[in-house]
């Protein structure tokens, strides 16, 4: 009974904030604060599990026995996934602290605010969602609902470029995430011809229990499927092209939403599979794939990252990129997964982090494009400071989470003997180091151009930025305890 | 079975086909004339025309060859020969070796190439413009029906079409198979393409812009307009033939005794009166192509007619 | 018997509702489109119904009916009511031409055969024949989102798609768990709205539903 609670704790929040807002007609100031402190009640449900899982040691697993409907353990939080709801808990809340509608002169109208808290509280319950289900199905449903919700936060304010990204953002999406279900049904598939029917078989505890004796070659065909439709969840080159229109063009709170904790909850479905494809095959089909497509996001992200003119789109190249890493990551065994996961946390702080930043500089200068911007410096200091720090983050310096993880990532892979892979794919780094370090240099120099007044507004909102990075340093500086137990808890359930 | 009575079965069937063929043709105007609210000619009208034609002296063109002449003949006898290839009514036939699909389609090929030819000799412009647009045509339906028969050939080990027959009948669940649908499809489209009927060319019409088949005959007149127009019908009654006997052989005969030839005749007739009505109600429904879109709709065609040789061969 | 009957049936329904896939690559009205998928819906019903049948679970009967309204009228209406304030008609020269473009088709088919043909002799469904299709019919989908540039037949690109993973799953594995088909339905219809929507508003702000006219977004 207990368990039920909990897991009501954790999804319900964001469902009635919505509901909440759907029902007072005009928008008023203290629906926005309530939502966010409905979202503080499921990072609270999410530091259970996460307490649940490390120190009680079980599997919190929860589901309904009826007949026909495949309703047994339809959740359940093991390691990984506790991991994923911190993530995604801290930015939703994040994000709400963040949103607009919350200070006293914001000149948003009733019916957008309340379409943006609407839409955006769905979201939440839908990664939340796609990280407790424990029916791959389930997961599928909710991350395709991720798309729908997030298409609808897109045009927040409606223009030609608006509108643009969100098709392409929809179409390219979609499209993607029915090819994920296609690899879905091709394992189930598998999974009738050996088991015959049953209304558990897509979940993914019974999955990996079967695992060993599905057939290989269904397998290595769904996984091409699930890694392609995952994988454009995901932003993985060549699969990224939406990303830098979406992220371009969305409202701040939900490219915050969308590069980190969306982009987080597409890995994690792409690492729940490889555990069922490699208990099935062995890891080196999976590990295979993943290199390439690491290596060529790299690539894709370094040449994108010298060529841009737009700060947003900076920072979208800069997903393609850690995405790639990532997925090496995830490639390189044991010390790989737990560097990436790792990798994975920093980077879901740094990104939504960067949004937030960037969205004030976005709003003082009116523009995205990176010739606008000069004189950041003088105009914004606080924000600029903000900005250099998050940008020298993402760039992988110490003494930011990102270095160590980094560092971790490349020591297994010259461990693993793969020592030109790394190479090559140091060598990408220093191509985006130098092109980010130029943009830099060029935004926060200069004169302030006329019309943009000087001196930071909103000050309030620079608290939770320097919480993030506070944090991210002190990522950066130690390993906490609590941390390294769960990433060690989940290394040995996955890539054993 | 004897001899003798083989044979008369295979001179039965051309002449019952040739018989036949003018009346199916006015079937097919007087339905669509009924569909379309007008009262139209009766369906015997093109014996009447054939008679006519018969009657009348032939005007040639000064500047036409000896091709101008062969071709009605060439024609005529070609498609009479495919009449005695093709089973029609009863399924083992004497000239079975020979009825090889190949032969039946390269000897159809025969007399459209000739008809081009001559739409060339007498040196008008239509005669020119009909037959590119005809080889045109051509050059795509010919390896299609080849391809769509052969579909159905790898279902029964042969090209032999009394063979592809007979496989059918003895094994009835083979024919709702994907490579036998796709086939009919692929096989469909190419018989419009191949009788000039709608939506690629409409019979019922001399105007310049749009004709193909009537373009290239615009020179002919008296009795060689007849062999002409009496080969084309024949041609299309063949094709209607091959049709619903490939598709849906039942009713056809096995033995040859007077009342299974006399159920096997009464088969074959109702078959041809249900696809000339599904075609005269297609050519009320559809409007003619844009000449550029005839050879999209016939790769179309190409594409089901390679389909069904592939699930043939992958489904075997 | 039985079992060669069903085989024959569901391979023969899959292989027509492959057949529509291949007409809308041929056709080029708007109009024409919904009703190609239409027809091509209504197919998917009868092959629900046939695994239904043959396959004894009476769930694909209801989740049948469900794909029926869906698919066969709810959202070819919408479709429908779209072009009438639209006032669009054709495609018009789409990125490949139409030739090539069913050539192709036939390339990707022969693709998918080979793509499942290893699948096909490892299991012993009486259905597996009718892979092939379901997985050609996604490719089919996938070109026409590609290849052309109205927002409207991308949105009908993305529903054959849906149909061929439809057609998967049903000839595959007779059916996915319930809450799971309930969920792609309900998704597959929130997912058509959305798309709905953007495509008027592509049209307002536009005031063209031709896709290659949003270039806006460069570096």
């Amino acid at each position: 009974m207990m368990i039920v609670f909990h897991f009501s704790l954790l999804l319900s929040p964001p469902l009635l904030a919505a509901l909440l807002t759907y029902l007072v007609r005009d928008y008023r100031r203290w629906v926005g604060w309530s939502n966010t402190i409905l979202s503080l009640i499921s990072l609270g449900a999410a530091l259970g599990f996460v307490i649940r899982v490390l120190v009680d040691r079980h599997i919190p697993t929860w589901g309904l026995q009826l007949d026909g409907l495949g309703l047994q353990d339809i959740f359940r939080v093991d390691g990984l996934s506790a991991l994923l709801l911190i993530c995604v808990t801290t930015i939703s809340t994040l994000t709400l602290v963040l949103s607009p509608g919350l200070g006293k002169k914001d000149d948003f109208s009733d019916r957008p605010l309340r379409q943006y808290y609407i839409s955006m509280n769905l979201l939440i319950a839908a990664l939340l969602l796609a990280t407790v289900a424990n029916n791959v199905g389930v997961m599928w449903v909710a991350l395709e609902a991720t798309t729908i919700f997030s298409a609808f936060l897109i045009p927040f304010k409606l223009t030609k470029a608006s509108v643009e990204a969100s098709w392409k953002y929809i179409l390219i999406n979609s499209v993607g995430i029915a090819l994920a279900f296609v690899g879905t049904v091709l394992t189930y598939f598998d999974f009738v011809a050996i088991a015959g029917e049953a209304d558990n078989a897509l979940n993914w505890s019974v999955l990996i229990a079967t695992a060993p004796r599905l057939q290989p070659e269904i397998l290595k065909l769904a996984f091409v499927f699930l890694l392609i439709g995952y994988g454009t969840k995901a932003g993985i080159a060549p699969m990224h092209t939406w990303k830098p229109d979406a992220y371009g063009e969305s409202p701040t709170p939900l490219g915050a939403m969308m590069s980190s904790a969306l982009f987080a909850v597409a890995m994690y479905a792409i690492l729940r599979w490889k555990a069922v494809v490699d208990t099935a095959i062995g890891h080196h089909y999976t590990d295979t794939l993943l290199l390439i497509l690491g290596v060529f996001s790299l690539g894709v992200a370094a040449f994108s990252a010298v060529q841009t003119r737009h700060y947003k789109r900076m920072l979208a190249y800069s997903s393609v990129e850690h995405t790639g890493l990532i997925c090496l990551g995830f490639a390189l065994g044991a010390p790989g997964l737990f560097a990436a996961l790792l990798h994975l946390l920093n980077h879901t702080l740094a990104k939504s982090f960067m949004f937030f930043v960037v969205g004030r500089i976005e709003d003082r200068y009116g523009s995205n494009a990176i010739d606008r911007v000069r004189g950041l410096g003088k105009t914004m200091p606080w924000t600029s400071g903000l900005f250099t720090a998050g940008l020298l983050a993402l760039i992988g310096l110490p003494p930011f989470g990102l270095f160590t993880s980094e560092f971790a990532l490349f020591r297994a892979g010259f461990s693993l003997h793969h020592p030109w892979l790394m190479v090559v794919s140091l060598t990408l780094l220093a191509i985006i180091f130098v092109a980010f370090i130029n943009h830099l240099n060029h935004m926060l120099y200069g004169l302030t151009p006329a019309g943009v007044a000087i001196g930071e507004t909103g000050n309030w909102q620079l608290v939770p930025l320097f919480l993030c990075i506070g944090s991210l340093v002190i990522l950066g500086l130690t390993l906490p305890t609590p941390i390294a137990l769960l990433l060690n808890q989940i290394v040995t359930t996955i890539a054993s | 079975m004897t001899n003798m009575m083989s044979y008369g079965l295979e001179i039965g069937q051309m002449l019952l086909a040739l018989a036949l063929a003018p009346g199916l043709v006015g079937l097919v105007r007087w339905l669509k004339a009924r569909l379309q609210n007008r009262l139209g000619a009766p369906p015997w009208q093109p014996y009447l025309e054939l008679r006519k034609w018969l009657a009348k002296d032939v005007v040639m063109s000064t500047n036409a060859s000896w091709i101008f002449q062969a071709t009605p003949y060439i024609v005529f006898g070609s498609t009479v020969t495919v009449t005695l290839l093709v089973p029609l009514i009863a399924t083992p036939i004497a000239f079975d070796a020979v009825g090889d699909l190949l032969v039946v389609v390269y000897l159809l090929l025969l007399g459209t190439f000739f008809l081009a030819l001559a739409g060339l000799d007498a040196g008008t412009a239509f005669g020119g413009m009909g037959a590119s647009r005809e080889m045109t045509i051509a050059a795509i339906a010919e390896p299609t029906i080849a391809l769509s028969i052969s579909g159905l050939a790898i279902g029964s080990g042969s090209t032999n079409l009394g063979q592809i027959l007979t496989t059918t009948l003895t094994d009835p669940a083979a024919a709702i198979s994907p490579s036998h649908f796709l086939a009919f499809a692929a096989l469909f489209i190419v018989v419009l393409a191949e009788t000039g009927r709608l939506p690629i060319d409409n019979p019922a019409t001399h105007l310049e812009l749009t004709m193909i088949h009537e373009a290239m005959i615009l020179e002919y007149s008296g009795r060689y307009l007849a062999l002409i127009e009496w080969a084309s019908w024949t041609k299309f009654l063949l094709f209607l033939s091959l049709l619903a006997n490939l598709f849906v052989p039942w009713g056809m005969a096995t033995l040859v005794t007077l009342p299974t030839l006399a159920l096997a005749t009464a088969a074959w007739i109702g078959k041809l009166i249900l696809l000339a009505s599904a075609i005269a109600l297609l050519e009320t429904r559809v409007a003619k192509l844009r000449l550029f879109r005839v050879p999209e709709l016939l790769s179309l065609s190409f594409v089901l007619a390679l389909l069904a040789v592939t699930s043939s061969l992958v489904l075997k | 018997m039985n079992d060669l009957l069903f085989s024959q049936l569901s391979t023969l329904v899959a292989a027509s509702v492959l057949l529509f896939g291949i007409l809308l690559v041929w056709r080029r009205s708007l109009l024409a489109y919904i009703k190609v998928f239409q027809w091509q819906s209504t197919m998917l019903t009868i092959l629900f119904a046939i695994v239904a049948y043959f396959g004894n679970d009476p769930k694909l009967y209801w989740i049948g009916v469900l794909l029926f309204f869906l698919k066969v009228i709810f959202i070819p209406r919408l479709l429908q009511r779209f072009l009438v304030q639209i006032d669009v008609e054709r495609e018009v020269a789409p990125y490949i031409n139409t030739a090539t473009s069913l050539v192709l088709t036939g390339v990707m088919v022969l693709l998918a055969q080979a793509m499942t043909n290893p699948l096909i002799r490892l299991i012993t469904l009486p259905t597996r024949n009718g892979l092939p299709f379901a997985v050609a019919l996604i490719f089919i989908g996938l070109f026409v989102i590609i290849t052309r540039k109205k927002a409207f037949t991308q949105v009908l690109g993305f529903l054959v798609m849906e149909n061929g993973i439809a057609m998967l799953a049903v000839l595959g594995t007779f059916g996915i768990p319930l809450i799971v088909e309930l969920g792609v339905f309900l998704d597959l219809l929130m997912g058509f709205l959305v798309m709905q929507v953007f495509v008027y508003q592509i049209q307002g702000t536009f005031e063209s539903i031709d896709v290659s006219k949003l270039n806006q977004l460069r570096y």
